[in-house]
């Protein structure tokens, strides 16, 4: 199944960057919010995965082998929370931008270079 | 001599500090303090010229071989000297020269300063200290030149100055660092020591030649020269001080320092002695077609570097001691002359020769002054001029190989500068009166006395060359050479070769002259003549190649920061993927455990619709659309995470993709459609770089997963999660436990982000 | 030793504090206070490191690698003790140089966050926690550089935005891989395991991905693009704050990642440093050299000195990382310092275009004195900090046997010469333009506002002057980077997980 997921992710950091590469900013955010979907599934795959063996303990001496990971687990609820900050921020930019400037097209930011 | 530096120092920041009537005593006090500075080197003479040498060492950063290693020998002291008693003289004068200027404050304190960095190079025991000194030199030279920095042309020139020689400092600092890392050490004796190590290995000629690179550009050398007429644009006091008298010497002194190191091989003869001998001709036969007086003495000056860099190339003891008797003439002669030439555009306003006629009469005393330091420049007996000429004669005809070009280019420049120091006399100060303006200047004693004092000290000594020769040239001459050596001066040789060679010098001196004087046609048509011969000039050179450098860097900084968003981003992303590709490569050797499986084909189902999702979002030209299957990749991925044991990643994902849709949707209708703005083959080139990256990222996400070098220290999450941090959801445990911090830093990221959203959207437009 | 703590939480305090105060008389003086602790806090720490070299704590005791280590070593202690100073500085300048409608509270809010998301960058020993804090200083220098609304700050921020995301999603890709190789975030642990380990070189992909991240971060060619579209258009507080801080904390983990646990295949990374080190001084160089803004100008040059730290990595001697290090902390100093003085130049003629001003040494001697002093640091001029700083590297270079990277950095020189002389001669020496309508702030600074710019001046100085106890300070860290056995023991306290 890894090697799907591994594909998955591939397929994702492909939209993602395709759409970075895009004019419109819309387009520029959500190809963010795919690369960030794709790596955080990349974080949570690396260590491998463990079907419905989630990290629940209670005392009696568990097998870590057994148990999902919860490390990357935590890793990736921590990025996610931290992309979503990040993706509100820019939503909230994009949002300003567009109603300062009235365009939405990203080839107009010629301004502050040269 | 660090408390005399110390003093130096010091006494630089005074002016600032004196006020009111007291401020008119500044270049009193100055001058008092070089020549308290005189009067020191001058009680050492006795015990340097009986082979003692003061040392002082502080250390300064001694890890890394840099201290301040300050040695008076005999070299030093001949320089220590010149630089002091020079010094009283140009700050005299200054007093009468700048007294109409405003910012006379920071005037004094550049030009003492100055003095204190020249000082101190002199004195410098270690390389490196010594390049230090030498790029204050630089620096303050700069800042003296630029000092009317309202004219273009002064701040060009100071910026040209300050460009060559900063440029050559560093390359000459790159030069002692790696002939440095030969012997460990920049320490001058140490050189000293291992003089036959440095010169047999094999970074000597580079090291050699990086450091020439920086002793051509100071003393202004061919094809460096060109700096140094421009500085004429500094304050006259300057001219003479820095331009002609020390920092174009310091290239000079460094040659002298290094030459029983590294001289002695025939890259050094022949370097020195081809660039020597060019700039010595070069100098003075464009010197006579000047008629700016200051450029006619500006290229003299180069000139009479010329010669020095020729006698140290030639590296006999001979011609070591012309050059050091040498320098001596020619401060003297030089530094009168300059001050004459700034008295002389004090009393009529301009500088030009063909403007000025006559003024022996309504100068007398500075007539007499002129006439001894031009005959002592012409090198005419009795002068000292005259017998530094006879011996650097006779160093020439006894310099081996090249001594026959050598000579030709003496003569031929000796006859030159005959002209034109008889040409300067007869223009400027005989003649019929011009009518040139009259300006009423108090005839200030300050301004003649230096150049009196210079004038009168070429022919004493010319007379009387004994002391000169016995006390200063000699030690100067032992500490070069590193062995005894008796330096004996007399004004008559008798009938040799070199009385002859003299001789037809002079008479070839005098037809230049006479033809120049009398017919003034020549010299225009010579003036044209050169400037169809020599139609690059150097300045416009080294201008137009700023120039086109500066519009080579405009042309790709644009090219590079074109200002397209996208392809910034483009090249990131190409450059990534080259990169990873490249490293996938590197490591080919992994092998892959996993077998390629669709079970359980719910997942694969799942993944195949969150595959689905995405490529419709990613070509979807609806908006709505486009939202809304991102949002289904989204719930899927978070099915994923609840598939495979992340509850608790599950939940979050479903929440923030719920939160981040529905602002999508508020926002929405506040915003334009999608355009269709890319052309079919950009979008096929975004897929192609969009794929090399995505397939790229595939690949390594299958290699960390087989890729383990280590169990994982979330084992021991696992094992005390219960026992010590008390809790039974591992994932929550770390995140308020083990890894505390971490959760720290991301709520302060989310209050930020609120903060920061509420600020953007609360402030009105600007 | 608990305190290692206290660089981190001083400014979170700080940032809750800010919210709460209205004042904002009372939110400068609070700045002022809270930036003066957490310099003496750093400097104390700076000063405990004497006796032990290495100070460690490990957060909710939990030890280490199994919690968050933070780490405390010389090279830290600098880099720690540098951006406190500069914050200290910037929390007095910006009273007098903030914009009136954002000399606000928020604004202390945003530049406190930055300031704890810098201290924690430079203290974490975790490779996870590190990135926290990058994106606490990404989020915090998202809203710093966009305050304003004007059309330009928003434009700039865009693209300041994308480029810095996507170099944080290559740190956390990187990221999950280290982890999924090594099963460890623990940076002594990942040194532990990596260095013993037989086949280092797969850890190549991973280290290819941060070396994106914090190439990005760091401003090195061909990744630096943000830079140069966004830094002007931010207040001058902002610019010089981000010039202070931001990408020297790239260029402080590349150095950290590349000496702790990212030595393998040393002959590659190494070229491919002072290659990308060339090329980074030169274009950064020339592009600076042909510009006549002067805050373009001072941003170029920027990536032009960044170029130089790296080329201190790439020779990879004890007395090349120690160059690279004395050069940085000389760079957060003289480059904070230059930009304060151009915003000083602004306030005092209204512009920051070379064209429209001059008159400045006239105008004000005690500018021009204040200008020279970063100005000749950053061009190398001795005895200031900057001679130092290229002597090290250069000296480091030529016993190494890299003369071309030597030739290359001889050459920037001259190109950083050459813009420093041109806005001296533009803005100070020349007469000032007769058509300048603008209406200056005023005609002369005063003591409270030139004071931030006369202590950074001071130490550019005095490092020069001292130049012995910073360098052996600086060579003390580059040993601990170079042998890190120390520091793998002092963290790992001896346990062989």
């Amino acid at each position: 199944m890894e090697i799907v997921l591994a594909i998955l992710i591939g397929v994702l950091y492909t939209a993602g960057v395709y759409m970075l590469l895009r004019r419109s900013i819309l387009k520029f955010i959500i190809g963010i919010i795919f690369l960030s979907n794709a790596t955080n599934l990349l974080v949570f795959i690396s260590s491998g995965i463990i079907a419905g063996q989630p990290a629940f303990v209670d005392g009696t001496t568990p097998s870590p082998n057994n148990l999902s990971d919860p490390l990357p687990q935590a890793l990736v609820l921590t990025a996610i929370v931290i992309g979503f900050g990040i993706v509100v921020f820019t939503l909230a930019l994009k949002f300003k931008f567009f109603e300062t400037t009235g365009t939405d097209d990203l080839d107009q930011l010629q301004q502050t270079d040269n | 001599m660090q408390t005399l530096l110390l003093v130096y120092l010091v006494s630089a920041f005074l002016p600032f500090i004196f006020a009111g009537k007291l401020k008119k005593a500044i270049p009193f006090f100055l001058a008092f303090v070089h020549f308290g500075a005189f009067a020191y080197f001058f009680s050492k003479i006795e015990r340097i010229g009986n082979g003692d040498i003061l040392r002082e060492t502080i250390p300064w950063v001694p890890q890394l071989g840099i201290n301040f290693d300050l040695v008076l020998n005999g070299l030093s002291i001949a320089f220590a000297l010149l630089i002091t008693g020079t010094g009283v003289l140009v700050f005299l004068y200054a007093h009468a020269y700048m007294k109409s200027y405003k910012n006379l404050g920071v005037f004094y304190f550049y030009l003492f300063l100055f003095s204190a960095a020249m000082l101190g190079l002199v004195l410098s025991g270690n390389l490196i200290q010594l390049f230090v000194f030498w790029e204050l030199t630089s620096y303050l030279s700069f800042l003296l030149i630029s000092f009317f920095h309202e004219k273009e042309s002064a701040r060009n020139a100071a910026f040209q100055s300050l460009y060559l020689t900063g440029f050559g400092g560093l390359v000459m600092v790159a030069g002692i660092i790696l002939l440095g890392s030969v012997v460990g050490s920049y320490s001058v004796s140490d050189w000293v020591v291992n003089a036959e190590i440095l010169r047999a290995h094999q970074f000597y000629l580079p090291g050699l030649m990086l450091i020439f690179v920086g002793v051509f550009t100071k003393s202004a050398q061919f094809p460096f020269h060109f700096w140094l007429p421009g500085a004429m644009q500094a304050p006259t006091p300057v001219s003479s001080y820095l331009h002609s008298a020390t920092m174009v010497k310091a290239g000079i002194f460094m040659l002298a320092l290094l030459s029983p190191i590294l001289g002695g091989t025939s890259a050094w003869t022949y370097t020195l002695t081809l660039t020597g001998a060019i700039t010595m001709f070069m100098g003075a036969y464009f010197a006579i077609t000047q008629t700016d007086i200051k450029a006619i003495l500006a290229y003299t000056t180069i000139s009479s570097l010329g010669v020095l860099v020729l006698l140290l190339g030639i590296d006999t003891a001979l011609s070591v001691k012309a050059a050091m008797l040498f320098l001596f003439v020619h401060a003297f002669y030089k530094a009168a002359l300059f001050m004459i030439a700034g008295f002389i555009d004090k009393k009529t306003g301009t500088r030009d020769w063909r403007n000025l006629g006559g003024l022996a009469r309504s100068m007398p005393i500075t007539f007499v002054f002129a006439v001894l330091a031009s005959l002592s420049m012409a090198g005419l007996p009795p002068m000292l001029g005259f017998l530094g000429k006879e011996l650097i004669y006779e160093a020439k005809v006894q310099s081996p190989v090249i001594a026959p070009y050598v000579l030709v280019l003496g003569v031929a420049g000796n006859a030159l500068m005959i002209a034109v120091a008889l040409f300067f006399l007869f223009k400027v100060f005989l003649g019929k009166a011009k009518n040139q303006v009259q300006i009423k200047v108090k005839t200030d004693w300050a301004y003649i006395i230096g150049p009196g004092i210079l004038a009168l000290l070429s022919l004493f000594f010319g007379l009387f060359p004994a002391f000169l020769g016995e006390t200063i040239v000699e030690p100067a001459l032992i500490s070069i050479l590193k062995r005894d050596y008796n330096v004996e001066l007399k004004l008559w040789h008798g009938f040799n070769t070199v009385f002859f060679l003299s001789l037809f010098t002079v008479f070839l001196g005098f037809i230049l002259f006479y033809v120049a004087y009398t017919r003034d046609s020549v010299l225009v048509k010579w003036r044209a003549f050169n400037q169809r011969i020599f139609s690059v000039r150097f300045v416009d050179v080294f201008n137009n190649l700023l120039k086109g450098f500066l519009s080579f860097s405009k042309r790709k900084t644009e090219l590079v920061q074109h200002g397209y968003h996208r392809f910034y981003i483009l090249t990131i992303f190409l450059v990534a993927s080259i990169f990873l590709w490249y490293q996938v490569y590197v490591t080919i050797g992994w092998n892959l455990d996993n077998v390629f499986t669709l079970r359980p084909f719910y997942v694969s189902g799942l993944v195949l619709v969150i595959i689905i999702s995405t490529i419709f979002s990613m070509v979807s030209k609806s908006r709505i659309a486009t939202i809304i299957t991102m949002g289904v990749a989204g719930y899927g991925i978070a099915l994923l995470f609840m598939y495979y044991s992340a509850i608790d990643l599950a939940i979050t994902q479903i929440i923030v993709e719920t939160l981040i849709l529905v602002m999508f949707v508020l926002i929405l209708q506040r915003l334009p459609l999608f355009a269709r703005l890319s052309s079919k083959t950009t979008r096929l080139r975004d897929l192609f770089i969009a794929l090399s990256f995505g397939s790229a990222m595939t690949v390594l996400a299958l290699k960390s997963i087989n890729v383990n070098f280590n169990h994982p220290i979330s084992d021991f999450m696992i094992e005390n999660s219960y026992t010590k941090a008390y809790g039974q959801n591992v994932v929550n445990v770390i995140l308020v436990d083990f890894r505390a911090l971490d959760t720290l830093g991301e709520v302060t990221v989310l209050v930020v982000a609120a903060l920061g959203v509420f600020v953007l959207l609360k402030t009105k437009k600007t | 030793m608990n305190a290692i703590a206290l660089p981190i939480f001083i400014p979170f305090i700080l940032i809750f504090v800010m919210v709460a105060v209205r004042n904002s008389r009372a939110a400068q003086l609070i700045s002022v206070l809270g930036s003066t602790l957490l310099f003496v806090v750093s400097l104390y720490l700076f000063i405990s490191l004497k006796d032990t070299k290495i100070l460690t704590l490990n957060m909710g005791s939990w030890e280490a690698p199994f919690g968050i280590s933070l780490v405390l070593d010389y090279f830290s202690g600098l880099m720690l003790v540098t951006a406190s100073l500069i914050v200290l500085c910037l929390s007095v300048y910006t009273i007098y140089f903030m914009d009136d409608e954002h000399r606000n509270n928020m604004f202390y809010v945003f530049f406190f966050s930055l300031t704890m998301g810098v201290n924690g960058a430079f203290l974490t020993g975790d490779a996870f926690n590190l990135y926290v804090w990058f994106e606490v200083i990404l989020i915090s220098s998202f809203v710093l550089i966009t305050l304003g609304n004007s059309k330009q700050q928003l434009e700039g921020g865009i693209k300041y935005l994308a480029l810095n995301l996507i170099g944080s999603m290559f740190f956390l890709a990187g990221l999950g891989l280290l982890y999924g190789k090594t099963g460890t975030l623990n940076m002594a642990h990942l040194a532990h395991i990596l260095r013993a380990s037989e086949q280092p070189v797969l850890i190549n992909t991973s280290a290819a991905l941060f070396f994106m991240a914090f190439g990005i971060k760091a401003a090195l060619f061909p990744l630096f693009f943000w830079l140069p579209a966004s830094y002007h258009t931010a207040n001058i507080s902002v610019t010089s704050i981000f010039a202070g801080l931001l990408t020297k904390v790239g260029v402080y983990v590349l150095i950290r990642f590349f000496t702790l646990f990212f030595v393998q295949d040393q002959v590659f990374w190494l070229n491919l440093f002072l290659i990308i080190a060339g090329f980074t001084m030169v274009v950064g160089g020339m592009a600076a050299s042909s510009h006549y803004d002067t805050r373009r100008i001072l941003s170029y040059h920027i990536i032009s000195q960044i170029g130089y730290m790296i080329m201190g990595l790439g020779i990879y001697t004890p007395l090349a990382i120690a160059g690279a290090i004395f050069f940085t902390i000389h760079n957060m100093i003289a480059k904070t310092n230059i930009f304060l003085v151009s915003g000083m130049i602004n306030r005092s003629k209204g512009s920051f275009y070379l064209k429209d001003i001059g008159g400045l040494f006239k105008q004000s001697p005690i500018l021009a004195i204040l200008f020279i002093l970063p100005a000749f640091a950053l061009a190398g001029v001795p005895p200031l900090s900057g001679f130092f700083a290229k002597f090290i590297l250069i000296k480091a270079g030529i016993e190494a046997g890299q003369y071309l990277i030597v030739a290359v950095a001889i050459a920037t020189a001259m190109l950083t010469l050459y813009s420093m002389i041109k806005i001296w001669n533009e803005a100070f020496l020349k007469k000032a333009p007769e058509s300048s309508e603008v209406e200056p702030y005023f005609k002369k600074p005063g003591f409270p506002e030139l004071l931030p710019s006369v202590i950074l001046g001071a130490a550019s100085l005095l490092m020069g002057l001292f130049a012995a106890t910073v360098f052996g300070y600086t060579m003390v860290a580059a040993e601990q980077l170079l042998v890190p056995t120390h520091y793998i023991e002092s963290v790992l306290n001896g346990l062989n997980p």
